[in-house]
């Protein structure tokens, strides 16, 4: 008598989460534009949306107080300077990128990266002159995010890093293998000069947002939710960089139609 | 002969769409040009500069059709007249984004590289190169060819789609209100003004 009442019990409780389940999947609405969009904004995962909101704000304060105005300011430097510094840069970033871009299997890539650090290393001046690109040797950047995202790893839920910005799991975790991989920041740990990592990081932002001064200024003054169009921007922005593709192939297509009024 | 027929029809397709990639090529050359001497003409005032642009705009954008994509899931639950103000709203929206962009841009030199056809969803894709004192920036136009002449239906710079990223942002927001499209307008008429006011000034 005692067993038989257990399984009508748990017959019950099965019967009742059965409808709960149901009644729960009724409730989410849904109409038939649902499914021809893009579906790019369904994407994104962002359940610490309030904590990445509140450091969005916090980083926006940051870009509008410190960022912006000494990125303004680097873009009054005389333009070879500005050419020097970036191609700099750009020329330290090279050998993960060719660690990358092996990791990906992309052979070919990977020896233009190595010969164009090579390239630019000597001939070029430290990097600071960007001699390769003239022999044809194109720049093509590969993160450890990408090369997860090759190997297929997921995004991850979407995460606004205090002063780094927006990012994802998965690309959080391949900016902290870049670095704790990458050869020059190890070079300079060996040497004991350690504190060029952080000016190097702190270089490599003001280079980036002097590049970028108009158009985030457009998007900030004009969005009604800037938060979600940086979201929304940044995952357009990876998802391309992830494919490797040219843009046609990349963003879909809206489904639109034109319309005369 | 067969095989010169197959030949025949295949070369009259690729010079076909040929000539309808630079036919959109130099059509879009010209529209941006009046963008970009609206923006260098030192005489006019800045109001009348965005208002000169606005009207380029909204006669080279599908600005309905975009409006509709963009207002997502909220615009069948929408009245006619919230609908209207919508576009409305959303076409003025539109503009004042696009002409802040090219604000920046109206000093540089760009050069219109690619076009190519896309036959699959019949649009044509212009790519476009801006240059600065220490490099490019690529953007991408989407462009659709109806009753005999062109309209931009998408804007990508640097592989990121305004209308997708609108749609996006606009979708935030409507989350919050119950997809309300008239709680969506408030907004858009406070974040126009707030606009506005900005680029004019």
């Amino acid at each position: 008598m005692h067993k038989l009442f257990q399984v009508l019990l748990a017959c019950i409780i099965i019967l009742l989460s059965f409808n709960l389940f149901a009644a729960a999947s009724d409730e989410v609405d849904t109409s038939s534009d649902d499914f021809k969009t893009t579906a790019y904004e369904d994407e994104i995962y962002d359940p610490l949306e309030g904590v990445n909101r509140a450091i969005f704000g916090f980083n926006n304060v940051a870009d509008k107080v410190i960022l912006e105005p000494v990125a303004k300011g680097y873009k009054n430097l005389p333009s070879p300077l500005q050419t020097g510094i970036s191609n700099f840069l750009n020329n330290l970033k090279l050998p993960l990128a060719a660690v990358n871009q092996l990791l990906q299997g992309q052979g070919k890539n990977a020896a233009e990266s190595t010969g164009r650090f090579f390239v630019n290393s000597t001939v070029g001046i430290f990097g600071l002159v960007d001699v390769a690109d003239n022999i044809g040797l194109e720049q093509k950047e590969e993160d450890f995010g990408q090369t997860l995202a090759t190997w297929g790893v997921g995004d991850g839920f979407y995460i606004v890093l205090p002063l780094f910005g927006p990012s994802n799991l998965r690309d959080t975790t391949g900016m902290v293998m870049t670095m704790m991989t990458d050869p020059v920041n190890a070079y300079a740990v060996n040497q004991g000069e350690a504190w060029a990592i952080p000016m190097r990081t702190a270089a490599n932002a003001i280079d980036q947002r002097s590049q970028i001064i108009d158009e985030v200024n457009a998007l900030r003054d004009n969005s009604v939710d800037y938060y979600a169009a940086v979201r929304s921007s940044y995952y357009q922005n990876r998802k391309a960089a992830i494919m490797n593709t040219d843009d046609d192939v990349l963003t879909p297509l809206p489904l639109i139609s034109i319309e005369f009024e | 002969m067969r095989l010169i027929k197959i030949f025949s029809i295949f070369f009259i397709f690729f010079v076909n769409q040929e000539s309808y990639a630079k036919e959109a090529k130099s059509w879009l050359k010209k529209e941006i040009d009046i963008i970009i001497s609206a923006y260098q003409n030192t005489n006019l005032p800045n109001e009348n500069k965005f208002l000169m642009i606005e009207q380029t705009i909204n006669n080279n954008f599908a600005g309905t059709g975009i409006a509709k994509f963009v207002a997502g899931k909220s615009w069948k639950s929408a009245s006619k007249d919230t609908k209207l103000e919508y576009i409305k709203l959303f076409k003025r929206h539109l503009a004042l984004n696009i002409a802040s962009m090219m604000q920046g841009y109206s000093n540089q030199n760009y050069k219109l590289t690619n076009s190519n056809y896309d036959e699959k969803n019949k649009v044509t894709l212009i790519d476009m190169e801006i240059f600065s004192d220490t490099g490019s920036i690529q953007v991408t136009w989407r462009v659709k060819k109806s009753k005999d002449r062109f309209f931009v239906i998408d804007l990508l710079v640097a592989d990121i789609s305004l209308v997708v990223t609108k749609r996006s942002e606009f979708n935030s927001m409507l989350k919050t209100v119950d997809y309300n499209l008239e709680e969506l307008n408030y907004k858009l008429l406070a974040q126009n003004e707030l606009s506005f006011k900005k680029l004019i000034n």
